[in-house]
């Protein structure tokens, strides 16, 4: 197989608002296994292409990653915006 | 001594702890934003803390009664200007610049330290502009922690008219998207600090205001100062986020009036 058939893994980093893949998402970022991609923060109006991260999985997406409840966790501090989930869509990109 | 017209009133301060920032379009005399967008255009090399000796009159937009009224308000009457400043001038053609917090981490209740970003011609979406995201101010967040996101539901591009001058809080998250425009876009940085506590308000405060009871029809459409504090919630974060968002900006609220018995106390 050659990179022009083999699937390739596109990632979705998803922030919900809970770690209940219900929740709302709060922070959304698409990474295309593209030589050369990169990320960017939008200057005008972002178009949210799901709610809540279930909404992706409907749409296809794996969860390969959940968000880590196991961490130190401070009744009297905040640190990062959301609970961070992991997705992928194995696919051929042409 | 600055008239107190140009002080923040009860609503801008709570809008203030709620979102971390505040944006004054200046009533500057005419041609001066032109003057020194025109000057930063014909600069070889960045001077860095010396952007100030290479465009002096930028000292008319640092003085200019409407920051200092809400300097005053946010860091009291005696604030400090900060030696450091930096220009901060994105070509066109240029990428984005990730979410980041200035500094290492260490975050408290005091509003002791602000940014100020002076903007001498109007600022579109395709030129780059800053990108804030309101109400993370408060949170302990290491810059490599951001790394994973990009858009976040609330965020505000700073696309502003020239002559805007935006205060953020230092630790507000914050970035730019990339210059997709021909044009360069111009944007100076200041940074300001308290240099005392405070003992009473330093803006235009309203005792009755701290009166009003809580509101739960209004909530996030709050035009009051004790609601806006209660239920201003910019990002839709998690009721433990919130309440935990609320309590450290009632304790800072209580330190700016003065009353550092009720900060202490409120603060878990």
């Amino acid at each position: 197989m050659d990179a022009q058939t083999q699937p390739r893994q596109r990632l979705l980093y998803l922030h919900a608002r809970t770690p209940s893949v219900f929740s709302e998402i709060l922070g959304y970022t698409l990474i295309e296994p593209v030589k050369g991609f990169r990320v960017e923060i939008s200057g005008g109006e972002f178009e949210w292409p799901y709610t809540t991260v279930h909404d992706a999985v409907v749409d296809g997406w794996q969860i390969v990653q959940f968000p880590h409840l196991q961490s130190p966790f401070s009744d009297t501090d905040l640190d990062v915006v959301g609970y961070e989930f992991v997705l992928q869509k194995m696919e051929v990109i042409p | 001594m600055t008239d107190n017209e140009y002080l923040l009133t009860d609503v801008d301060m709570a809008r203030f702890l709620v979102n971390g920032y505040h944006v004054i379009e200046l009533d500057l005399p005419a041609g001066l934003n032109e003057h020194i967008a025109e000057q930063l255009d014909g600069l070889a090399a960045n001077p860095g803390d010396a952007i100030t000796e290479s465009v002096p009159e930028l000292w008319q937009v640092v003085e200019h009664p409407q920051v200092r009224g809400a300097l005053i308000s946010l860091l009291g009457e005696d604030y400090a200007v900060n030696s450091h400043r930096h220009w901060h001038c994105k070509l066109p053609g240029s990428g984005d610049m990730q979410w980041h917090q200035d500094g290492t981490n260490n975050r408290n209740t005091t509003i002791d330290r602000l940014l100020g970003l002076y903007y001498p011609h109007t600022i579109t979406a395709e030129m780059g502009p800053t990108v804030i995201v309101p109400g993370t101010q408060f949170r302990n967040a290491p810059t490599d922690r951001m790394a994973t996101y990009t858009n976040i539901r609330g965020q505000v591009p700073l696309t502003v008219p020239a002559g805007s001058f935006a205060i953020t809080h230092y630790d507000l998250w914050h970035g730019t998207a990339s210059n997709r425009s021909s044009v360069k876009r111009h944007m100076i940085k200041f940074l300001f600090n308290r240099t005392s506590g405070n003992s009473a308000p330093s803006w235009n405060h309203d005792p009755e205001a701290l009166k009003r009871e809580r509101d739960w029809d209004a909530r996030d459409k709050a035009q009051d100062a004790v609601n806006i504090l209660s239920f201003g919630n910019p990002l839709g974060v998690s009721q433990s986020d919130h309440y935990k968002e609320r309590i450290i900006r009632q304790a800072c609220w209580q330190e700016l009036l003065g009353n550092q018995e009720q900060q202490e106390a409120s603060r878990f």
